[in-house]
């Protein structure tokens, strides 16, 4: 695997590719989970932001080392310093992907006020204001 | 090795479930955006969402679910369908996520500014 620089080909490839994707994937949604967080109301933003973190954690960390092999699954031939290394980068991809989902999900419900009709069944659900004219928004 | 670290190692069908929540939830907040404000990145963000949970439930059933018997009933082109299309929709339901929820945050943007 030690073949630098890597050939034109191998960085074409889907295999190539997939760690950066991956990697660009994670920062963005933390990037963009940041600028939704700044507007939303305190418990909202703080569990958005833990899923953002977790997902970047688990998408531009975990899953390239993954991808480019630094970490796999056990082989029969490992020792077991190597085995329980890799047992525990594994409890750590778990975590990170299913809670950070999990919490992601969380954040934007509230976000998107999903749960309110069961916190307050007798209010109506305001819609946003209507679309006013902004430098920003011609209309 | 620890009773609870063995049971996320090996059996880690809670937290795949856990997981499996999660997208359901984003692709609900995702369809209540898109319904709320008509913008088209809620329409994304549910799209990728619906293939994330299509892909990871597939990942999480196919040892339990996939015999012998069910290959041979299904056939080769199925097969392969099963191979390839779970990386892809990982692939592309993660970016259509990403790419809906950065659209919803740009319409938020030039609404409330």
């Amino acid at each position: 695997m030690t073949n630098f620089p890597p050939s034109l080909t191998i960085l074409a490839s889907m295999d190539g590719v997939r760690p950066v994707f991956m990697i660009v994937m994670g920062l963005f949604l933390l990037v963009v989970a940041w600028r939704v967080a700044e507007k939303a109301s305190r418990w909202t933003a703080r569990i958005l932001i833990a899923g953002a973190l977790l997902l970047g954690l688990g998408y531009s960390v975990i899953l390239p080392l993954y991808e480019a092999g630094v970490l796999h699954s056990p082989r029969p031939d490992d020792s077991p310093d190597t085995v329980a290394w890799l047992l525990g980068w594994k409890a750590v991809k778990q975590v990170a992907l299913n809670f950070g989902w999990m919490l992601f999900g969380f954040g934007i419900c509230l976000h998107a006020r999903v749960f309110s009709s069961l916190f307050h069944p007798n209010k109506v659900p305001q819609p946003y204001p209507p679309r006013e004219c902004t430098p920003r928004l011609k209309c | 090795m620890h009773a609870s670290f063995e049971m996320l190692i090996t059996g880690g069908l809670p937290l795949d479930m856990l997981g499996l929540f999660g997208l359901a939830l984003v692709a609900v907040a995702a369809i209540r955006l898109s319904s709320r404000h008509r913008s088209w990145g809620g329409n994304t963000m549910a799209i990728g969402a619906t293939m994330l949970f299509l892909a990871r439930l597939w990942m999480i059933l196919s040892p339990r679910v996939m015999t012998m018997d069910l290959e041979h009933a299904l056939g080769p082109v199925f097969i392969s369908l099963t191979i390839g299309l779970p990386p892809l929709f990982l692939s592309f339901g993660v970016a259509a996520v990403v790419l809906g929820f950065w659209s919803h945050e740009r319409w938020l943007r030039e609404v409330h500014n």
